[in-house]
């Protein structure tokens, strides 16, 4: 049998009509105007890009409001762009020059997007032991300073697609700023949850935004606050530590999420309490604050050998501090926003060595761990070390 | 601070990835530059809880799973990093659905030229004489191409064997898809199943280039498709260490200033701190628009260039919805790898709609688990959807607006999934991240959010480009990687383009020393 050759016009036409694309080719090409063509950031797409996540913002202290001695709320502006929007839950990571060491720590943001519109962002830092920078911001940080802070980031936010309509927040201390930023996106109108709020503190005077959360409670019906004190008993208030039976007690009927923020501390309190709830993991939503610090009797010292950019430089470590930590003590600066394993901008190259990797908080691509790339905020060395930064 | 190399290769894409690797593998003293903490451009991925989602690939061609006809693969060996990559075959091409009422579909297809051929014939009766002879021109159509990449020196002979032997592809190399098989006497249902791809292009099949999609079918129905185990990043991380193990430097979180000239040649770049790299070529992975109105100065760039880019039209911009479900994907019901849903089989009305956020209803979805179900953690799948827009309108959602914009797309997506399929995911996410072009754009500087470079359309179709865009571009020491090169975007062809580039610097640098 013949085969039958291709033919869509007949022979001759379809060679004419390929010929053919010589010249529509060069018109095609002629009849474009000779002048640049427009730049990639005029685009409105990469506008909102930039506005959402921006390289860095310079924020300048507009305000500082105290919280009787233990905290305070610092309010930023900026005078040179508009500030990033954000969801209610994320957090800024801000850049510190302390010393010869430069340093980036993480506030979750307590004002809520909606006053991100409109030109102001707040932050509130609680001074806590041997915190080396809260104690910084809180005897130095002025009102009219400027300060770098990168793009808002972070996932614990409200997403209807996955979360239950019901929030149950669990806060402990001052892990209370995302969901007073959450409580102010509801009663804005710009979240469509409802919030029960456990509030966990030591004794009632650490309470931050009590009388704000009592108004809030009170003129918005999606949203219930409880205080539960674990070192005073006082009346009209919880006692102990927001566990199983707390949440049973006050959370709404039907299906609901909890959303966690604070310390180590309440972390470990709450790795037994949850399971109790039978709770879906889809159901149970963590912010981790981590020290970048282990408990180690008598710490080892190691040398990391830093490359970046093609540049060495050996720098001091000890095993009982996370490698950026190191870093961060040398002055040696590498993206990190998160500190906790999760954002991943400080993903390095291990070239040489072994690190530690505290369990359950390895979140590297599966690839990065067949290469040997880690992410030096969750990383303890466990010898000398060669690391690519860049 | 001054430092010289042989090559500088601006931004770590595919495209740049390979053209790294391939320079360091042949000796060339070279220097990548990544804005970014992460190779790969689009190919890579993230974690989100107990899972890690692939960003964007779906399958992988010309690794040649089926015939063993790879030249990806070939790339990869040669420049050292094929050992370092886990693949896993897909025996599935896809399953096509459609949303609307009066005309529902659902076509399962499978990858190999009979089995696909076979089942195209259950479903469509008395279609295989037809659709043997349209692979037949398929096939012809991959032996022209492959002699005219194998010329490696030009003699004018050639001019008559393609005369003589390769007709078929000069008879058709104008034609549009619909054309060819309209002229091929193929049924609408028969051309509806056969079209199903055609979202991985971005451009209706009345338009879209023969040459184009037939070579896309060759290499995926006939070749094979894979994905790596290790998501696209473990590609781009073994492409990275390929190339530092031969030498090259890459340097992450810096960004090219400026590309610098003399006397109409490129001669390297300075960087953010102003650290001025001398080279004897620039490979730019950046677009175009970036690397003329942001890198050059306009009197550096020529006339024919900036006509050639206004000349065309950006391509589709990307919309993902990454889904971790805690539920197997057998005890939901997700059976297939690759799900296209379409509101209609008119693939012309499909991408009209598709301009507007209000009516765009395509996605082409992946369950990860169907290729290899240890992706995830025992009991839980991975799903994702994309979504592609033609037009801009995301351009004009004002940031306030952006999030619920974004949040009631996505939505959109899965209640389609869910009527398409009958399958019912939403009760179980237990993690979701949206992409939306604007995250396209912050990751890649993709102008508008794009991420298929240029569109496809008639004037602008692949062998045009093949035939008169240059790698090169005529500023000699400057050559282009990846998506808005010879070819369209895509892992392909911008690996593909990205070796080009490589090989003609190293040409250039040969053609120099002597």
């Amino acid at each position: 049998m013949g085969k039958k050759k291709a033919s869509v016009n007949g022979n001759f036409k379809d060679i004419v009509n390929t010929v053919k694309f010589l010249t529509e080719r060069k018109h095609f090409i002629n009849s474009a105007e000779a002048v640049l063509p427009i730049c990639t950031d005029d685009f409105g797409v990469n506008k909102v890009a930039k506005s959402l996540h921006p390289k860095e913002q310079k924020l300048v202290i507009s305000r500082i409001e105290e919280h009787a001695e233990i905290a305070k709320s610092y309010y930023f502006k900026s005078e040179t762009a508009p500030l990033a929007y954000f969801k209610a839950g994320q957090y800024l990571t801000f850049r510190f020059e302390i010393g010869s060491a430069v340093v980036t720590r993480s506030y979750s943001i307590a004002s809520s997007p909606a006053s991100a519109l409109k030109g102001e962002y707040q932050i509130t830092v609680k001074r806590i032991a041997d915190g080396f920078v809260s104690d910084y911001i809180l005897d130095n940080w002025k009102v009219g300073d400027e300060v770098t802070a990168y793009a808002p980031e972070g996932n614990l936010t409200y997403n209807p697609l996955r979360d239950a309509e019901n929030i149950v927040a669990v806060a402990g201390g001052s892990g209370i700023t995302p969901f007073l930023s959450l409580a102010r996106a509801i009663d804005q109108g710009d979240e469509n949850c409802t919030l029960t709020l456990l509030y966990g503190c030591r004794t009632s005077d650490e309470i931050l935004f009590k009388s704000e959360l009592d108004g809030l409670c009170e003129k918005n019906e999606k949203i219930n606050v409880v205080y539960v004190l674990s070192h005073s008993d006082e009346e009209g208030y919880e006692k102990g530590f927001v566990g199983a039976d707390i949440i049973k007690k006050y959370a709404p009927e039907g299906s609901y999420s909890i959303f966690v923020c604070g310390p180590g501390g309440l972390y470990k309190y709450l790795e037994s309490e949850l399971p109790k709830l039978g709770k879906e993991k889809k159901y149970i939503r963590f912010e981790v604050f981590s020290s970048g610090k282990k408990e180690e009797e008598e710490p080892r010292n190691f040398s990391i050998t830093v490359i970046n950019r093609g540049k060495e430089t050996v720098i001091n470590a000890s095993s009982n501090e996370t490698v950026l930590c190191a870093f961060e003590r040398a002055g040696i600066e590498v993206p990190a926003r998160c500190h906790t394993g999760e954002c991943g901008f400080c993903r390095s190259k291990l070239a040489d060595g072994k690190v530690y990797i505290p369990e359950g908080e390895d979140k590297r691509r599966v690839a990065d761990m067949q290469f040997n790339f880690i992410h030096p905020c969750c990383c303890y060395p466990e010898s000398d070390l060669v690391i690519r930064v860049n | 601070m001054v430092k010289n190399y042989d090559a500088v290769v601006i931004g770590a894409g595919n495209g740049g990835l390979v053209a790294s690797a391939r320079l360091a593998k042949e000796g060339k003293k070279t220097l990548l530059i990544e804005r970014h903490n992460l190779p790969g451009g689009f190919a890579t991925s993230f974690v989100r809880g107990r899972f890690e989602f692939e960003a964007s690939l779906h399958e992988l061609c010309g690794i040649g799973s089926i015939t063993g006809k790879s030249p990806l693969l070939k790339i990869f060996r040669e420049v050292g990093a094929a050992d370092k990559i886990e693949w896993v075959s897909l025996d599935e091409a896809y399953r096509l659905l459609t949303l609307e009422e009066n005309e529902k579909c659902d076509y399962s297809m499978p990858l190999g030229k009979e089995a696909f051929i076979a089942k195209l014939e259950e479903y469509d009766p008395g279609s295989s004489a037809v659709v043997t002879r349209i692979f037949e021109l398929i096939e012809s159509i991959e032996k022209t191409l492959d002699f005219v990449s194998n010329i490696e020196d030009f003699k004018p002979s050639m001019i008559k064997e393609i005369f003589s032997e390769h007709t078929e592809f000069l008879k058709v190399a104008n034609y549009s898809v619909d054309e060819v098989l309209k002229a091929f006497g193929a049924s609408q249902k028969t051309r509806d199943i056969l079209n199903g791809y055609w979202c991985y292009l971005g451009q209706p099949t009345d338009e879209l280039n023969v040459i184009h999609y037939f070579t896309m079918l060759h290499s995926y129905i006939i070749d094979g498709a894979v994905i790596p185990k290790g998501r696209s990043h473990q590609i781009s991380t073994a492409l990275l260490e390929a190339f530092t193990e031969n030498g090259g430097e890459a340097w992450f979180n810096t960004s090219v200033k400026k590309i610098n000239m003399e006397n109409g040649k490129a001669t390297g770049v300075t960087l953010d701190d102003g650290t001025q790299i001398n080279a004897k070529a620039v490979i730019c992975n950046a677009s175009p628009y970036n690397a003329y109105t942001k890198l050059m100065d306009e009197k550096a760039v020529p006339e024919k260039l900036k006509k050639e880019v206004n000349a065309k039209t950006l391509g589709a911009k990307g919309f993902a919805v990454f889904l971790g479900l805690n539920r197997s994907a057998e005890e939901l019901g997700l059976n297939n790898h690759t799900y296209f849903i379409y509101p209609t089989n008119d693939n012309r009305r499909c991408y009209e709609l598709s301009k507007s956020i209000q009516t765009n209803n395509v996605q082409a979805t992946v369950c990860l688990n169907k290729a290899f179900d240890d992706c995830s953690p025992e009991g839980t799948s991975i799903l994702y959807m994309t979504s592609i827009f033609a037009g801009d309108e995301w351009s004009k959602v004002p940031v306030e607006d952006y999030h619920k914009t974004k949040l009631s797309f996505a939505e959109k997506m899965i209640d389609n999934f869910e009527k398409a399929t009958g399958v019912k995911i939403k009760d179980y996410i237990e993690e979701i991240e949206i992409a939306t072009p604007m995250t396209y754009a912050r990751y890649t500087d993709a102008p508008a959010g794009t991420i298929y470079g240029y569109e496809a359309s008639k004037e602008d179709g692949i062998v045009k480009r093949i035939v008169f865009d240059m790698i090169d571009k005529g500023i000699p020491g400057l050559y282009f990687a990846g998506g808005y090169t010879t070819r369209h975007m895509g892992y392909s062809p911008s690996y593909t383009t990205g070796d080009m580039a490589a090989k003609a610097a190293i040409l250039a640098m040969e053609k120099e020393a002597k």
